[in-house]
Formats: structure tokens, C-alpha cells, sequence
């Protein structure tokens, strides 16, 4: 049983991550990290002991896309989805949609939210 | 890749040496460049046929204007679509498909009856000018050893002004000669067909681009192409490194529009727009699309005008030259705005002068020398920068969307000075409307001294830091280069 985190190059990303390597170590199993900022993740500070899997994105794919794309693949041993959440203003919002809430709604995996 | 400073020739696999392949390298240069030479031509003829058209035609103002820009709106669009539709067929029948629609767009307007069909014409044409502005580039660097590949775009520019000045010299032949004939500006028109056959001919023995072969994993006809165009040695090594390129090509596609809620990212496309913005509204195409009519209103009699017009399409080429020589030489932000500076003072005083001269030959001879001015610090400056640059800002995973937006962004500036310079004249008068160019300029002179960073021998990732720890990259780079 797998735990899986969406991390946008955000600071929500960033507490997504940490939220995520927690519940890994409680649930004592391993981490998928999908990495959605354009740059390679920064793995330094990260924790060595833990079994991460982490994936840069590729190809021209919409953010909420991939990220459920990859829940399919790993269907059947990811049991958790990590994801960072913030308040968001109308504007931005329907201009850039709203990943949060497309794999709140989409993800067949329990969702695990967290805010800052 | 990303870790080559923008100033590294990097070394291919092995050096280049000639044979017949160079050769075969060369002619494929020269046929892929009609498109530029077409893009040039088709943008510039209408310089010295709008006042004929104007009599034949009844054109207004503000009709002068769409006729002009309508071509415009259509490169946008064929820039926007056109990288699609290459990606998805391939460079070669994408180019071959322009030649047909520079030939059938330029028929449209040559036998133009009225505005109308006159408009939907330069449509059409605009389409194949803007697909060409993409393709051809995307073609050429495909094609060329990796050390060439920086030089393209701006040897590209160099195709462009260079049909800018075939068609300035064409309309001064042509309206000396048979000028008093009716419906002189249709032949003037007409001469475009001829490079777009000679660009389908030429393209029918041309291959196609080995990187868009390796991108569809036909790599045996990739490595087919690469031994026409390197030596047989190289050929081999080089299969490898177009499968990377095709590679990065893909990657080059990775970011989309939700990007643009990352700050950093959204700084870069901020500046690119800047720059893209920067190059046009100095108003150069005002005078590469009306540069007869400001003559004639400042004094020259109308065959005076279409030959001293030759003198606006000499300078942008050789200033072109000089430009590329600079690129190798300075820095990239000093370069700009000396560029803008010069812009500025030379419409300035065009706007000076327009007002305090009486109309007539004198008065036409100071304009002609500044509207020359302005345009060597344009093209000789300005110009060559932002084509550079905006190749330079981007990381690989947002060149795709980068380029695409700043790309538009040109195109849409472009259209508009076209559109509204004919009607400013109408309304505001000459010189008014050159002290609202100067106005923009000073404004264009503050933005890119504040945003605009130093690009020259720095690697992507010391931009791409730059962008992310604050939003002044300009002031830090100073502080690093002094």
C-alpha cells in the first residue's frame, strides 16, 4: 500500500510533500512524489530512510490529467492521495480551473487535504 | 543541452568537412529561405503599391489600414496554426502546402476587383507569411549541424528584409517604368508567384526534416536525410543526437496554461511579451509598410518616393548584418537600448522636422535620412535582440508555450500599428503621430531597463534563478557583470 503526492511548484506543494512523507512513515510503507512544477524536484532535505518514487512530468498534459493518469497506473497499490489546498479568488480560479477540486471529485482513492 | 551557455558553439561529434553534402546543405538553405524572402516580400510590396491601389481602389484611411493589417491577422493565426499542423505532417509537405497558399493568396489580391476580395486575399497570404515565420525556422534548424543552428533565425531575418528590399526595388522599377498605366500596383503583385513556385519546385527535391522523422520513430529515413547533409561519418553520431533532440522537442511542449499560477514563470512570459511588445512598437513596420506614403506627404513626387523608398529597404539589410556581427560582440541589454535610444531620437526629430519644415523636397530628404536612422538602430539593434532573446529566456519545458504566446503578441502589435497608422496620419497628422511613436519608446526605454535581463553567457538555470528570487533580474545581473 502505496502513498501517493501531487506537489505543484507552490507552497502548497511544499506542505503537500511534508504532510505526505508524515503519513508514509505512520502508515510505515512507501511514497510516489509526481512532481508538477516545470524544474526537477529538489531532493535535498528529503528523508533517505523512506522508499520515494519520484516522477517528473512529461508530455503536454493537462496538471489534473496526469496526475489521475498515474493514480490509474498505480491503481491498486496507492491507497492515499496527498494534496495542498488554498483559498483561491473567483478570477483566478475560473481562468486556471481548480486542480484541488478536479481530483477531489475525480480521484478514486481517498484524498487526503491539507492546508497550510 | 540546457547547460550550454548561450555563448558556446558546442562541438558536434565530429567536425564538419565538405563533400557533396555540403553542397546538398547549402541549396536546401537557399530554397527553405524563399519562404523568409516571401515573408518579405509580401509584407513590403504593399509599401509602393498602396498609393496606386489607393486611386484605383477608392481606398480611405482607415481602409488603407485594414488592407494593409489584414495581412497580419492573418500571420497570426497561420503562426499559431502552423506549428500544429507542421508538427503533424512534417516540415517539408507543410512547406511545400505554403508555397501553394503564397501563390493562390497573391493571385487573390492581383486580381483583387475591389476592397473586399482585396481583404480576404492579404488573409490568405497572411496565413502562408505567418506558417512560413514558424515552419521555415523550425525546418532550416532541424536540418543544419548543431553549430549553425544559432545563426538561423537571425540569417532568417536577414531573408526577410532582404524580400523587403526585392520588393522596394520591384515597386520603384515598375511604377518608373509603367506608372502611368492603369492598375500598375497588380503587377507589382504579381512578382510574388514567382519565388513561391521556385520555393514548391525546390522544396519537391528537398527531404524532409530528419528531427520530425526521429520525432515519428522513423529513424531509418532520419538517418537517410542525415547522410545527404553530413558526411557519411558524422551522419551515424548525429542519429543519436537528433533522437535526443526530438526528445527535448516534446519536452519543449510540457508546460500549459495552469503554469502561468507559478510566479516565476509567469515573470519570464511577462518579459518575452515585453520584448516581443518592445520590437513593434517603435512603429519600424510603419515605415516598411507606408514608408512611400510618409515620403510623398513630406515632398517626393510619387516616382521620387518609390525610389528614395529603396534607401529604407538597403539599410535594413546591411543594418541586419551589422546586427548579427553585434550579437557575437556585445551584450544583449546594452545593445537594446542603444537601439531604443536611437529609435527614439530619429522619430523625434522626424516629428520635429515635419513640423517645422515646410513640405517639399528638403523637408522629404531630412525625413528620409532619419525614417534611414531609425531604421539601422532597429534593425541593427533592436530587431536582432529580440529575436535572439526570446529564443533565449525560456526554459526548455515552457519554450512550446513561450514562444507561442510572445509570438502572437508580435503579431497583434504588428497588425495594430498597421491598422492605426494610416488613420493617426488622417487624424492627428504626421508628425503628431511620430511624437506618439517617440512617447512609446521612452516608455518601451524604462520597461526594458527595469525588467529586461542580460541573456548573453548565462546558462538557462542562472536566468531561471534569477526569475525565481525576485522579480528585478536586471538590477542583480548588473550587479554580477560589473
Amino acid at each position: 500500500m502505496t502513498v501517493m503526492v501531487a506537489v505543484p511548484d507552490s507552497p502548497e506543494g511544499r506542505t503537500a510533500l511534508s504532510a505526505a512523507l508524515d503519513e508514509t512513515r505512520l502508515r510505515d510503507t512507501d511514497l510516489v512524489v509526481l512532481n508538477l512544477a516545470l524544474d526537477p524536484l529538489d531532493v535535498v532535505g528529503m528523508p533517505s530512510d523512506l522508499p520515494i518514487t519520484v516522477r517528473e512530468r512529461t508530455g503536454h498534459a493537462d496538471l489534473a490529467d496526469s496526475v489521475l493518469a498515474a493514480l490509474d497506473e498505480y491503481a491498486g497499490t496507492v491507497d492515499l492521495l496527498v494534496i495542498g489546498m488554498k483559498r483561491r479568488t473567483p478570477i483566478g480560479k475560473a481562468l486556471l480551473g481548480s486542480l484541488s477540486q478536479r481530483l477531489l471529485l475525480e480521484a478514486d482513492v481517498p484524498v487526503l487535504a491539507v492546508k497550510r | 543541452m540546457s547547460h550550454d551557455t548561450h555563448d558556446a558553439v558546442p562541438s558536434g561529434p565530429t567536425t564538419e568537412t565538405l563533400g557533396p553534402h555540403t553542397r546538398r546543405l547549402k541549396l536546401l538553405t537557399v530554397v527553405a529561405t524563399f519562404g523568409g524572402l516571401l515573408f518579405g516580400y509580401d509584407t513590403g510590396v504593399i509599401n509602393g503599391a498602396l498609393p496606386y491601389m489607393t486611386d484605383d481602389l477608392g481606398l480611405t484611411p482607415a481602409t488603407e489600414g485594414v488592407v494593409t493589417s489584414s495581412l497580419l491577422l492573418g500571420a497570426a493565426l497561420g503562426a499559431f496554426l502552423g506549428g500544429r499542423v507542421s508538427d503533424r505532417r512534417g516540415r517539408r509537405t507543410m512547406i511545400l502546402r505554403l508555397a501553394v497558399l503564397f501563390a493562390v493568396g497573391t493571385l487573390i489580391c492581383t486580381f483583387a476587383p475591389g476592397v473586399g476580395v482585396m481583404v480576404f486575399g492579404r488573409v490568405v497570404l497572411g496565413l502562408a507569411v505567418g506558417g512560413a515565420s514558424v515552419t521555415v525556422i523550425a525546418y532550416l534548424s532541424e536540418v543544419s549541424p548543431v553549430e549553425r543552428r544559432g545563426r538561423l533565425v537571425t540569417q532568417n531575418e536577414l531573408m526577410v528584409v532582404s524580400g523587403q528590399l526585392l520588393a522596394f526595388v520591384g515597386n520603384a522599377v515598375i511604377g518608373g517604368v509603367w506608372g502611368e498605366a492603369g492598375g500598375v500596383w497588380r503587377w507589382m503583385l504579381v512578382i510574388a508567384t514567382l519565388p513561391a513556385v521556385a520555393l514548391w519546385a525546390g522544396m519537391l527535391a528537398m527531404p524532409e526534416s530528419p528531427r520530425w522523422l526521429a520525432s515519428r520513430g522513423r529513424f531509418g529515413e532520419a538517418l537517410a536525410v542525415l547522410q545527404q547533409v553530413r558526411d557519411a561519418k558524422r551522419a551515424e553520431a548525429e542519429l543519436a543526437e537528433v533522437r535526443a533532440l526530438a526528445e527535448e522537442d516534446e519536452a519543449a511542449q510540457t508546460a500549459g496554461w495552469r503554469d502561468l499560477a507559478v510566479p516565476w514563470i509567469r515573470r519570464i512570459v511577462v518579459v518575452g511579451l515585453a520584448i516581443a511588445v518592445m520590437q513593434q512598437i517603435t512603429g519600424v513596420n510603419s515605415i516598411m509598410y507606408y514608408g512611400t506614403q510618409i515620403l510623398t506627404e513630406s515632398g517626393f513626387d510619387r516616382d521620387g518616393a518609390l525610389i528614395a523608398n529603396i534607401a529604407n529597404g538597403v539599410i535594413s539589410v546591411l543594418a541586419t548584418f551589422v546586427g548579427i556581427w553585434l550579437l557575437g560582440r556585445v551584450r544583449r541589454r546594452p545593445m537594446l537600448i542603444v537601439g531604443q535610444i536611437g529609435t527614439f531620437c530619429a522619430l523625434l526629430l522626424v516629428g520635429v522636422f515635419s513640423l517645422v519644415l515646410p513640405e517639399g523636397v528638403s523637408r522629404a530628404s531630412v525625413v528620409l535620412a532619419l525614417t534611414v536612422t531609425f531604421l539601422a538602430f532597429q534593425q541593427g539593434a533592436i530587431s536582432p535582440v529580440t529575436w535572439l532573446m526570446l529564443s533565449e529566456i525560456f526554459p526548455l519545458k515552457l519554450r512550446g508555450l513561450g514562444m507561442g504566446v510572445c509570438g502572437l503578441m508580435l503579431w497583434i502589435v504588428n497588425f495594430l500599428v498597421g491598422l492605426l497608422f494610416p488613420i493617426l496620419v488622417a487624424a492627428i497628422g504626421i508628425s503628431a503621430t511620430f511624437f506618439l511613436f517617440a512617447g512609446l519608446g521612452v516608455c518601451a526605454m524604462l520597461v526594458a531597463k527595469a525588467i529586461v535581463p542580460e541573456t548573453k553567457g548565462r546558462t538557462l538555470e542562472q536566468l531561471e534563478r534569477d526569475f525565481k528570487h525576485g522579480g528585478a533580474p536586471a538590477r542583480d545581473m548588473a550587479k554580477v557583470t560589473r
